[in-house]
């Protein structure tokens, strides 16, 4: 089954546009493919649960129904983001 | 020369769907992309923006004829329908000058860094959008290109140094160091917000109170789901329209069909963006090595914050009451409740999470958008029409809660289209002052100031 993760932003478009399409080309490198969504932060708790993961690109407080969570940040500014897509591939890895 | 004007005008009668991917291409090879990435750039912009022509048709031939007679009902002159930030931003890329803006504001940034003036790097190119569009008006308006230019060169001086002096204080409240938020759709609240904060806080009740709301999110959470938000505005119009039951069911699909293709049609432009932007970043990167900066990332960052979101959710609803109530007020507000919660993620920064103070400035925010947005109305929609979006048969206005609905986004174009010779010195005289009290007197950026000069002296 295809990995599916839910990548959040302010709007669900512009940063997580960025972050989606670097953690798709990352772990398409590793032949691994996965579907992402992106949405608004707002709408993260009625949607969660369909997710194998989430990725927000700020600050989240919220319910994630046990979902794993992976801050999304570092991918942005580039600061730490190899080791944030390792994280991320770790858990998707095992799907 | 010649020949280059016949085939620059030949592109723009041909209409963006033509001209953005041509000149995006152009703007790629610039940045250094090679010819097939940023034919395919620009080919994805072309196509987010017949998407988004596709949805505006879709939305205004919908909800036109409804608006209308809600308006011949009630009384209540909401005629500038919300199309979002979205599609202005659209109408924005599809300009005929936006190549141009878009080196202009670059080249701000890039001189105000070497010039040590600012510690922002922004070269998320994509939300140029909001400093071009105030160039793109002027122009409209003026047909001077210079004025056009000039305004937009004003706008990111104004933005990038809103984004220094805000630094420490989305750094202190949402923990992210190293960063800043050059994004003018959440910095434009804090030049309403820093004065009436300082204000507010000379009453003791207003500093002191501990007045909160918990589980905001469980009771008015649908407030910030886009499909029910267009699902309960749009059965609102058709109630008020005086429709039938079948109707005001159709209208309310079909305003939840728009609330959400609009951020999917939207995302293209960000997608086709993001290479020009990967090239610029790896550019500057180099360029300013070794040197500390605020790497510019948009406010979408910082709107996941539990205390934005609360505020936000209160907000909405009194936005639409504000709209139906505020003398003066013609904008429809629709779309851009979305995004309500970039307009207060900073006056949320600002306050400390004071929510009382939040609703209190968030609500003078939202005055003066609906205000700035019914006054520049009939320009935008002007503009929109010259790119080829039809709007429908009907006399229906668009607007929006971004371009020059914000505030200091409306001070740049009035003073580019008013008696520009007059008001553009007494704008540069403002903001200078304003300059001079953050880095002169309150050194807000002391750190990274200390920094610099250090480098200076080794």
């Amino acid at each position: 089954m295809v990995a599916r993760i839910l990548v959040a932003c302010g709007n669900g478009i512009a940063t997580s546009t960025v972050v989606a399409s670097k953690i798709k080309s990352f772990l398409a490198d590793k032949n691994i493919t996965v579907e992402t969504t992106q949405t608004k932060l707002m709408e993260v708790p009625s949607k969660i649960e369909n997710y194998d993961l989430l990725v927000t690109t700020g600050q989240f407080e919220g319910k994630t129904h046990n979902v794993p969570y992976v801050h999304g940040l570092p991918i942005l500014t580039g600061v730490g983001a190899e080791s944030t897509l390792n994280e991320i591939y770790n858990v998707i890895k095992d799907k | 020369m010649h020949i280059i004007m016949d085939v620059f005008n030949w592109l723009i009668a041909a209409g963006p769907t033509v001209l953005l991917p041509v000149i995006i291409t152009i703007i790629g090879m610039i940045f250094g992309l090679r010819i097939d990435k940023s034919f395919k750039s620009g080919l994805t912009l072309g196509i987010g923006f017949a998407g988004i022509k596709l949805i505006l048709d879709f939305m205004t031939t919908n909800v036109g004829p409804a608006a209308k007679a809600m308006v011949e009902r009630t009384g209540a002159h909401l005629t500038a329908l919300d199309v979002g930030w979205g599609s202005i931003a659209a109408v924005t890329w599809a300009s005929p000058i936006i190549a141009i803006l878009i080196f202009a504001i670059l080249a701000v940034n890039i001189i105000l860094l070497i010039l040590k003036r600012t510690h922002t790097l922004d070269v998320d190119i994509w939300n140029y959008h909001h400093m071009a569009i105030v160039g793109v008006m002027v122009y409209f308006v003026t047909k001077n290109i210079l004025l056009g230019v000039g305004a937009s060169v004003v706008m990111s001086l104004i933005t990038f140094k809103l984004a220094d002096w805000s630094q420490p204080m989305t750094e202190k409240f949402f923990g992210m160091p190293g960063v800043s938020l050059p994004t003018v759709s959440a910095l434009s609240s804090l030049v309403i917000a820093w004065p009436l904060n300082w204000l507010l806080d000379r009453i003791p009740f207003m500093r002191k109170n501990k007045f909160s709301i918990r589980d905001a999110q469980k009771y008015l959470g649908f407030f910030g789901d886009s499909m029910i938000m267009g699902l309960l505005i749009g059965m609102a119009i058709g109630f008020f329209a005086g429709y039938d039951l079948m109707k005001i069911m159709q209208l309310g699909v079909s305003m939840a069909a728009v609330l959400v293709l609009i951020p999917k049609m939207t995302s293209l432009f960000m997608e086709g963006l993001m290479p020009i932007s990967d090239s610029a970043q790896n550019w500057s990167q180099k360029r300013f090595k070794g040197r500390q900066l605020f790497i510019g990332l948009d406010a979408a960052v910082v709107v996941g914050n539990a205390d934005v979101i609360t505020t936000a959710l209160i907000i909405i609803p009194l936005t639409i009451l504000m709209a139906l109530i505020l003398p003066g007020n013609q904008v429809l507000p629709f779309a851009d409740l979305a995004v309500v919660p970039f307009r207060v993620a900073l006056v949320v920064a600002l306050t400390n999470g004071n929510l009382l103070k939040n609703i209190i400035i968030g609500l003078v925010v939202t005055a003066s958008l609906l205000w700035c947005g019914t006054s520049t109305a009939p320009v935008l929609t002007a503009i929109a029409k010259s790119v080829g979006i039809k709007l429908g048969a009907n006399s229906l206005y668009i607007s929006s809660f971004a371009a020059t609905s914000m505030v200091q986004s409306f001070a740049v174009y009035f003073a580019f289209t008013w008696h520009p010779l007059l008001s553009i010195p007494v704008l540069l005289i403002i903001f200078t002052g304003v300059w001079y009290f953050f880095d002169g007197i309150k050194h807000v950026n002391a750190a990274m100031d200390e920094q610099n000069n250090q480098k200076i002296n080794a």
